[in-house]
């Protein structure tokens, strides 16, 4: 057995059952990444793809009904969700919040502070920091105004999607999750934000893509592709299975499982 | 004094009283007709609806008779922020000159209330009209016993730039002052208020503010209510916004153990608008109520209403809003936004936002929420690694500043954020964010 970080666990979720208000939505799912894989979880609406992100980034009003989950070899579940950030797992919310009077700069430091403190590392030198997130925003095209703004206040779902994709190249995770990073997005959004995600591709880091449409992945290629649907991943494949999704939707994925 | 005016003698209302001719009022004539009036009416009672929010009983436990100390506190002012421009400083509603500084903007006239009674200088008892109010009759009190007053007259020929600060300081018993605020056609002034408490005073505050705004006119008012924990203020302002001009309005209730903010605005002419936002943070066990009636009396005339309540602890707060578009105002346009946000199983707050509408062609909104922090929120910044205690102060801090935002003066804005701040109990976590 060798000790190549490249093929290092990173998450391994298994039998994972989930619920909200009393209603199952993950049913026994099993799905292991690696460092430097990307995944992509795709399925059609309600099947249980934003749950997934949400468990594994620790909401609360999910409950964990049974299974158990890895993040690099430790009881991911057991841990808040602002530990689960620290250690280097990462959320790209579908939705990102507005929250006027914080300031985006501000968070973006302390979140990088948080995560610093935790690995034994001293405070992000101020100066520094803002040559950082200059530069990142330079990546991510952004203006120079989203320095002095509060969180997401007043941005189009582009910019929001943008900031997410910034916040992911300051904090450099172990695991990214995106959660419909590519909806509500104009093309040339998508590609500002597909080109970021690609630029972050590194042989030991895994990203996970959450999506409906195929249409992310033509811009980034991912390793695996999983059907998500019924609370369950029914079906996995290579790049080439998001074409076939695209081409001949979901439902045959779901008797091809039950012919199984 | 005693709070317990009840007799039903003098029934005469205020305003239908023969005056003598052109308008003038002596103060003394003025004051008798008040008494005469509150005394038919009473002071108001727990029964009355329009009080039925506020804690009188506060009021009427304690020794309502004017202060006459006018020893002063100096200390008192350090405490306030950072001030350009010019400074009055009232003590019991006494003008203390040496505690004042700084020189008025051109065009800004101040005049000693007293003044103003039989002077040519506009009309009183036209300006007093709001004087006799059933509803308001704290307003009366007031009238009957203030000794002194401020009056500024702001005239067109310049616009001032710098702001003007009034400080209004009680120390014991009742405080009753008085102000009066016109401006002339195409003026602008930039006021802001101050009302403070000696720390151990057990005061209770009577403010009336008088405010018209003639044609083209643009007030800035912001009120900062920073009074001592066991004050008790029942502020009255009644505003007059004349055609095409403008008033802005900005209470922040930071202090007091009691504090109820009557306000009443009278769009009166075509084109007149008004902007009414303010915050209201009830911790310990505050209570800070906040009454607005907007009456659009003219065509397209525009106001909006942006109140932000917090109550911790044992904090009770209330917002009681209406607004009335009158016959023939058409194209009015009014919004009204009530959010508050609690933060304990025993705080409260109560939002009403009332609407009524006797006029075709208009837009009118309103909208009030009373919650607690958003789950949804508060995980984003905890899937950020922000600590739990850290974010919640934050979203609180945040939830504040849509009305702190509305301030433009920036010493002041840092004051009003600093005193937020320091009243979470978190406030150490988040400095670093605010600042």
């Amino acid at each position: 057995m060798t000790t190549n970080t490249q093929n290092a666990a990173i998450l391994e979720i298994t039998d994972l059952s989930a619920e909200i208000n009393g209603r199952a939505i993950l049913k026994s799912l099993n799905l292991h990444v690696r460092a430097g894989e990307v995944h992509a979880i795709m399925g059609p609406n309600g099947a249980g793809k934003s749950t997934l992100s949400q468990v594994l980034a620790g909401r609360q009003s999910y409950a964990v009904t049974a299974g158990s989950v890895l993040f690099r070899g430790e009881n991911l579940l057991s841990l808040p969700p602002e530990e689960r950030a620290r250690r280097g797992l990462f959320l790209g919310f579908q939705y990102p919040v507005e929250i006027p009077g914080v300031n985006n700069v501000y968070l973006l430091k302390a979140a990088l502070n948080a995560k610093r403190k935790q690995a034994g590392l001293p405070e992000v030198d101020a100066f520094e920091f803002l040559g950082l997130v200059r530069e990142k925003m330079q990546l991510m095209q952004m203006d120079e105004s989203f320095l002095s703004r509060g969180v997401n206040e007043g941005f189009s779902g582009g910019e929001k999607k943008r900031n997410e994709i910034l916040q992911m190249a300051v904090l450099e995770p172990v695991l990214a999750i995106l959660d419909e990073t590519d909806s509500g997005l104009d093309i040339d959004a998508l590609k500002v934000v597909a080109n970021g995600v690609t630029s972050l591709r590194r042989h030991d880091r895994a990203i996970l893509l959450v999506t409906h449409y195929q249409r992310l992945l033509d811009y980034i290629t991912p390793d695996y592709v999983h059907v998500l649907m019924d609370g369950k991943i029914l079906k996995s494949g290579t790049a080439s299975l998001a074409h076939e999704l695209e081409a001949r939707g979901y439902d045959w994925v779901r008797e091809e499982a039950a012919n199984k | 004094m005693n709070a317990e005016l009840t007799s039903t003698q003098g029934l005469v209302p205020l305003a239908a009283v023969p005056l003598i001719t052109c308008g003038a009022l002596s103060h003394d004539a003025w004051r008798a007709l008040a008494l005469s009036r509150l005394i038919a009416l009473g002071l108001p009672t727990s029964r009355d609806d329009a009080w039925k929010y506020s804690s009188l009983n506060l009021m009427q436990r304690r020794d309502l008779t004017p202060c006459t100390d006018f020893s002063a506190p100096a200390q008192l002012l350090s405490s306030l922020p950072e001030r350009q421009g010019a400074t009055f400083v009232c003590l019991n509603g006494q003008l203390i000159a040496e505690l004042s500084s700084g020189v008025l903007p051109a065009g800004v006239r101040y005049t000693p209330l007293n003044d103003l009674f039989d002077s040519p200088i506009g009309s009183m008892r036209a300006r007093l009209r709001a004087d006799d109010s059933a509803e308001q009759r704290l307003r009366l009190l007031n009238a009957v016993v203030c000794t002194a007053g401020v009056a500024f007259d702001v005239s067109a020929q310049q616009a001032p730039v710098e702001p003007v600060h009034l400080v209004h300081i009680a120390t014991h018993h009742g405080h009753y002052p008085r102000t009066l605020v016109s401006l002339q056609a195409g003026s602008r002034l930039n006021l802001i208020e101050y009302y403070l408490s000696v720390d151990d005073s057990s005061s209770v505050s009577v403010p009336v503010t008088d405010v018209e705004l003639a044609e083209g006119a643009e007030l800035q008012h912001t009120t900062l209510g920073l009074a001592g924990m066991n004050s008790v203020v029942y502020a009255d302002l009644n505003v007059h916004v004349g055609k095409n001009a403008r008033y802005v309005h900005r209470s922040l209730e930071l202090g007091g153990l009691a504090t109820r903010l009557d306000l009443k605005v009278h769009l009166d002419a075509n084109g007149a608008e008004a902007h009414l936002n303010g915050l209201l943070l009830a911790d310990k066990t505050r209570q800070i109520d906040i009454r607005t009636q907007m009456d659009h009396h003219a065509p397209n005339t525009t106001s909006s209403q942006l109140y932000r309540g917090v109550a911790n602890d044992r904090g009770r707060g209330s917002y009681d809003g209406k607004v009335v578009v009158h016959q023939g105002a058409a194209k009015s346009d009014s919004r009204q936004s009530s959010r508050n946000l609690l933060l304990g199983p025993k705080a409260e707050i109560d939002a009403r936002p009332q609407l009524e509408i006797n006029a075709d062609d208009v837009k009118c909104s309103h909208g009030a929420t009373t919650g607690s922090i958003d789950e949804e929120v508060l995980f984003y910044l905890l899937s950020r690694g922000i600590n739990h205690d850290t974010a919640r102060a934050l979203l609180i801090f945040a939830f504040t500043d849509d009305v702190i935002a509305t301030l433009t003066d920036p010493a002041l804005r840092r004051e009003v954020e600093k005193r937020v701040l320091a009243s979470l109990p978190t406030a150490a976590l988040i400095r670093g964010f605010v600042q």
